[in-house]
């Protein structure tokens, strides 16, 4: 009998490895193609793409950085998801704290129609009044008028992200720090900040790679001295079909955050992933 | 003699066991809301920055698009004045808006359903507690940060007619190249395919975290009952796991109905609009076709199936939701 249920168990532990195995290939190994590519000659990919004898070398990240301005890029990019990750945070916080603290739901609705509404509706408007305030031809501008589309996402992200954790903050901690004569400030800053660290840890590196990541925005909004990566690398598909070797590099450069962001704060990503879609 | 008297003596008749802790209780109540209320003053100012970027950011621009396709903007930026509804009369008039809408109905209801089967599958695989469950974990998550550009560059090799990989895997197989993306036919399907590729995994995750937190009992009485495996997950784990497959469907609702990365970056709607979802011809056509008055229509008939599907959803949700 108990050797029965032994048996019954490792074979479906051996079940599940073999289904890791199948899926490992089908969804990671697309991944891996991708950084193994980055690291081989044009002519390696194309003619031989599967063969793991090939040589790798580093030329292609080496060629991206000399024959493109791919360091302006990655500044580019780091100052936008930056800026509207630390404006998204900045603003988020408090207004979770808020909503919270007077079970509001009329925002959260708000920041709803934000994740649900389709990104160019944000960008027409966004563009025209760009253009309006000259800023296709001014660098500083621009680079504000980026951070501030950028923040439609961060905002609601944040918000999104943030309420659970002043949630599980008990009130009773708030009305003691209100007691003993904490003002609103102070109670939130010094009381229930530092109760949500891991929270806000989540909403900085969730918001910083869907920032980093995200595209139409950058598509359409900036030119040639704020142009981030996302934006770069879709210039670069006329030319990728002669150099798909330098094409995984610059796709392997703009998922860096992502990747790191994968095996480092696993956990926290999966919270946020999946916040609001189970208890 | 009470044992502690607290307070004032009180007359005679008013301290009625009775009387005194329903007065207590009033005072309590009377005291709680008051801090209550406490709480919440000054709030205003800790919330105000969030609303007001709210208002600028998300609100405005919803607004503006509302009056740029009630009005006729030109593309030199002038705008020559209140049209109506002739916008939404064009619109229902243009082939091209009825075709884009089957593409974003096709790659919505073919992406939802293989992405919801395939996520239940490899769900279960990563809700089991086995050696390495974190690191496959990990795996799995990648494809769904990785930015949408780099996913659509990477197909874009996979798929490439001549030096791709999946034509090579195919020929190894003895079966003809197809051609992924230049076939009106094809293309539709080679776009899905990424989207099931990219946003499985992340169902699972969901749909993991679900299987993870069901309650064990109902399992074990029906195994004491003496239900196989198979019937347990039928008619025991699905109907259990139905609120978070249901939420996990929305979230890839709201993601699909507005579908744009991918395409933009693969086929930018074509070979002859057979990828041209309803959010690509909004985009091009205020980008390309210069034309911000009918871009701004398309994306709010675009904005209002997202809402009447995100409702339907959660109709559905309501009405079919089981009590256990």
């Amino acid at each position: 009998m108990s050797t029965d249920v032994v048996s019954a168990r490792r074979r479906r532990t051996l079940f599940i490895y073999v289904g890791y195995l199948v899926a490992l290939m089908l969804f990671f190994g697309p991944v891996l193609f991708m950084l193994w590519s980055a690291f081989r000659t044009h002519l390696d990919i194309t003619s031989t793409p599967l063969d793991v004898t090939s040589a790798l070398s580093a030329d292609n990240f080496v060629r991206v950085f000399d024959r493109f301005d791919f360091g302006r890029y990655i500044v580019n990019s780091v100052i936008i998801a930056g800026g509207s990750t630390a404006l998204g945070l900045l603003f988020g916080a408090p207004a979770a704290y808020v909503i919270v603290l007077r079970q509001w739901s009329g925002l959260a609705f708000v920041m709803l129609l934000a994740r649900m509404a389709p990104g160019v509706m944000f960008v027409l408007p966004f563009f025209i009044f760009s253009v309006a305030v000259g800023a296709p031809s001014n660098t500083a501008l621009n680079y504000t008028v980026l951070v501030l589309a950028h923040v439609v996402i961060t905002l609601p992200l944040c918000i999104w992200l943030l309420v659970p954790f002043f949630e599980s903050v008990p009130a009773s901690l708030d009305e003691a720090a209100m007691i003993d004569g904490a003002t609103i400030g102070a109670r939130f800053i010094k009381v229930a900040l530092p109760l949500v660290a891991p929270g806000l840890a989540v909403a900085v590196t969730l918001s910083f790679v869907f920032s980093w990541n995200y595209f139409l925005f950058a598509l359409a909004l900036s030119n040639n001295d704020t142009i981030p990566l996302p934006a770069i690398a879709f210039t670069f598909i006329g030319e990728g079909q002669s150099d798909y070797g330098g094409l995984m590099a610059a796709s392997t450069l703009i998922s860096l955050p992502a990747l790191v962001l994968a095996t480092t704060a696993q956990r926290w990503l999966v919270r946020g992933l999946t916040a609001g879609a189970v208890k | 003699m009470p044992a502690v008297s607290t307070g004032p003596p009180r007359a005679r008749g008013s301290g009625t066991s009775r009387g005194r802790s329903r007065r207590r209780l009033a005072l309590r109540q009377r005291r709680h809301q008051s801090s209550a209320q406490a709480r919440l003053k000054g709030t205003t100012w800790l919330f105000a920055p969030a609303f007001l970027v709210t208002g600028v950011v998300v609100l405005l621009p919803i607004g503006y698009t509302f009056w740029l396709s009630v009005s006729d903007r030109q593309p030199d930026g002038s705008n020559a004045g209140f049209l109506g509804a002739a916008n939404i009369t064009r619109m229902f008039d243009d082939p091209l808006f009825w075709q884009s809408l089957r593409v974003t109905m096709f790659l919505f209801i073919l992406c939802l359903i293989v992405e919801t089967i395939l996520g239940v599958a490899l769900g279960y695989l990563l809700s089991v507690d086995v050696r390495g469950r974190r690191a496959f974990q990990a795996a799995m998550l990648i494809p769904a940060i990785t930015a949408q550009v780099a996913v659509g560059l990477l197909w874009l090799l996979i798929y490439d007619p001549s030096l791709g990989v999946a034509n090579r895997l195919l020929g190894s197989l003895g079966i003809d190249p197809v051609v992924w993306l230049g076939d009106p036919d094809i293309a539709p399907w080679s776009i899905a395919l990424v989207d099931i590729w990219q946003w499985t995994p992340f169902m699972a995750l969901i749909i993991a975290a679900g299987i993870r937190s069901l309650p064990s009992d109902p399992f074990e009485a029906a195994g004491i009952d003496g239900a196989s495996g198979w019937r347990k997950a039928w008619h025991i784990g699905l109907p259990l796991l139905a609120p978070v497959l249901t939420v996990a469907m929305l979230l890839r609702t709201v993601d699909l109905i507005r579908f744009f990365d991918t395409i933009y970056v693969m086929t930018q709607g074509g070979p002859v609009n057979s990828t041209n979802a309803l959010n690509v011809y909004g985009y091009r056509s205020a980008f390309v076709n210069q034309d911000a008055s009918y871009a701004a229509t398309l994306q709010l008939a675009l904005f209002v199936l997202v809402l009447l599907v995100a409702a339907a959803f959660t109709w559905a949700r309501r009405r079919f939701s089981v009590e256990y």
